[in-house]
């Protein structure tokens, strides 16, 4: 009798519990889980945006794949502007975050100066440095026109349009990489900084050797959001190059986007869209073993 | 990610903030040290300040090598110009309306989870929560495609809710409201239920007024980010009445060949001024929910 009582009480226990999940649980598998099983599927088949009929292809889509020229140039850039842009905004983010939380004076303005640009939408940001970066009348040619560097039509010109990108990013996204890194720097006890000091290790020697070790769980988190933003990307080609010039600008998410919605091939678009999460998901799987297994917490 | 904030909580720290100086620098450095960033502050408020100063402008200013960098009238006709190419007034609706819609969808699918993850036992719990976990790592920039054909056949293109669905369960929110409410100390939670209250009752009169810092964090980051979102209702509405400003400024851009800049830009100011002032004003909030939303 009072095991019963106990049992029905778990499995009351457990019935709310579901229910409780139930509305997070219904979108996250409609929206999240079903679209990637689906993408899965459709890339097997051959399917027409607005067609109710599908055939199968097999792995033809995936055959076509590995001889779309378009698709490696895609596959190339999206890497590049990851592999490069990350990094370079994260140490951006350290270097300002290190000289911040040295108690500067006028810390408030510093960091709502360099954290703004989170707050503007990425179309208004791409507009912007659309502005900032045309020829002749931009101000980033008139300020470089001092130093001698001749006019230049940053965007259309196939070989700085993806730079070009990838700086508005940087400065799109070091803010917010910066604080993050700033409150786990404030959680840095200072013994540490005045034992080393103490023994005469320098300033730099106390960031490789001290600070970076002790936020490591966090710079490994900052990393992942850094990999998650990046997928952004697609916004600001769409709004500043429209993939171009000569596709030197087209990256995965926005390939996909032309597949897709301009010819109509949902088929190809969901195997490259399984490219894509591959990808990122296979990034994401190297930097957990490289640097999760480094990562130090504090006390632990 | 987890561990760091709840172990060290800033004011359990046996030090003052006074007495932490990780890089003690000299006056004389720290000097230095404004040289720098006084300069790299000014190059990132730039872009800003170009967006002000040229929705002051005359087209021909923008365009002439000789004129000054500040207009020589201010052009504030450029303003009511701009709005009157578009209806913004309805873009601002439904900017707020879809917003407020994920918002409140959101705040009501995260508690609910939260509680049954972070108080409840219940068979595949590890498992169900790996799944929301990992809804982190799908934004909709990677399930777009398909999501876009399951919108398109439940008959939701071209509306309000089509903006709204795919992110009304959120695996970051749920989380985040997760270990908030693992700190919530159960003998509370106990009283409560001695007094009669049911689970719901608990969660919303003890839980609920205890995570309110984590909630507002947690709502700030929502509101930056949908405000702002473009791809999704790019793709999903196509029809006047249901845009939203990110999307009627895109337009404004792409109907406007010839480059108007100023009125482009008198429409940015108008587009980026309510969440730049909001930010302004609730300036630490901001600063604190960015702050600690990696790390709670």
């Amino acid at each position: 009798m009072v095991i019963s009582t106990a049992l029905s009480a778990r499995i009351r226990e457990a019935g709310l519990a579901y229910l409780l999940l139930l509305p997070s649980l219904a979108f996250l598998a409609a929206f999240t889980y079903w679209p990637i099983l689906r993408s899965i599927w459709f890339s097997f088949h051959d399917v027409v945006l607005g067609d109710s009929k599908i055939i199968w292809l097999g792995l033809e889509n995936y055959q076509r794949l590995l001889e779309d020229r378009l698709f490696w140039k895609a596959f190339g850039n999206t890497a590049f502007y990851t592999v490069i842009t990350i990094p370079l905004a994260i140490t951006c983010a350290l270097l300002l975050a290190v000289a911040l939380d040295s108690k500067l004076r006028g810390m408030a303005i510093y960091r709502s100066a360099f954290f703004y640009p989170v707050m503007i939408p990425s179309v208004a940001a791409g507009m912007v440095w659309v502005f900032l970066y045309s020829a002749s009348y931009g101000p980033i040619n008139k300020g470089l026109s001092l130093i001698g560097i001749p006019d230049t039509a940053w965007l259309y010109d196939s070989k700085w349009a993806l730079p070009a990108i990838m700086v508005m990013s940087v400065w799109k996204y070091s803010g917010y990489f910066m604080l993050i890194l700033l409150a786990a720097l404030k959680l840095v006890p200072s013994d540490l900084y005045e034992a080393a000091r103490l023994d005469g290790i320098s300033a730099w020697n106390r960031l490789i050797h001290i600070t970076l070790p002790l936020i490591s769980p966090t710079l490994y988190f900052v990393i992942i959001i850094g990999l998650l933003h990046s997928y952004q990307i697609f916004d600001y080609v769409y709004v500043m190059t429209h993939g171009g010039p000569a596709d030197a600008t087209n990256v995965l998410t926005f390939y996909i986007y032309q597949n897709g919605f301009q010819y109509q091939d949902v088929g190809y678009a969901s195997t490259l869209a399984n490219v894509l999460l591959l990808f990122v998901g296979g990034l994401i799987a190297v930097i957990a073993t490289v640097f999760g297994r480094r990562v130090h917490y504090l006390g632990r | 990610m987890t561990t760091l904030h709840g172990q060290t909580d800033a004011k359990t720290l046996p030090f003052t903030q006074e007495a932490r100086q990780p890089f003690r620098l000299a006056a004389l450095k720290r000097g230095w040290l404004h040289v720098v960033m006084v300069p790299l502050a000014l190059l990132w408020l730039s872009p800003l300040v170009w967006i002000l100063v040229t929705s002051l402008k005359t087209r021909t200013e923008v365009f002439d090598p000789a004129a000054g960098f500040l207009p020589q009238v201010l052009q504030w006709a450029n303003y009511p110009g701009a709005l009157s190419v578009a209806p913004f007034g309805i873009y601002l609706v439904n900017s707020v309306l879809v917003t407020g819609g994920i918002l409140i969808a959101q705040l009501v699918t995260i508690t609910l989870a939260a509680y049954a993850f972070a108080r409840q036992t219940f068979p595949g719990k590890n498992l169900l929560f790996t799944l929301f976990l990992l809804q982190i790592m799908f934004p909709i920039y990677a399930t777009f495609l398909t999501n876009f054909v399951t919108v398109r056949e439940l008959g939701l293109l071209n509306s309000l809710p089509a903006m709204i669905v795919p992110f009304v369960a959120s695996g970051y929110g749920t989380f985040m409201l997760r270990q908030s409410f693992r700190q919530v100390p159960t003998e509370l939670a106990d009283a409560a239920r001695l007094d009669g209250c049911g689970h719901l009752g608990i969660l919303w009169h003890v839980y609920l007024p205890l995570v309110k810092p984590t909630l507002i964090a947690f709502g700030i980051i929502t509101v930056v980010t949908h405000w702002n979102d473009y791809m999704w209702p790019l793709l999903v509405n196509n029809s006047e009445n249901v845009r939203t400003l990110p999307i009627g400024l895109g337009l404004l851009a792409k109907s406007d060949s010839g480059a108007d800049w100023t009125r482009l830009m008198a429409a940015t100011v108008v587009v980026v001024s309510p969440l730049l002032l909001l930010f302004v004003i609730f300036q630490r909030r901001f600063v604190d929910s960015f702050m600690h939303a990696g790390l709670k």
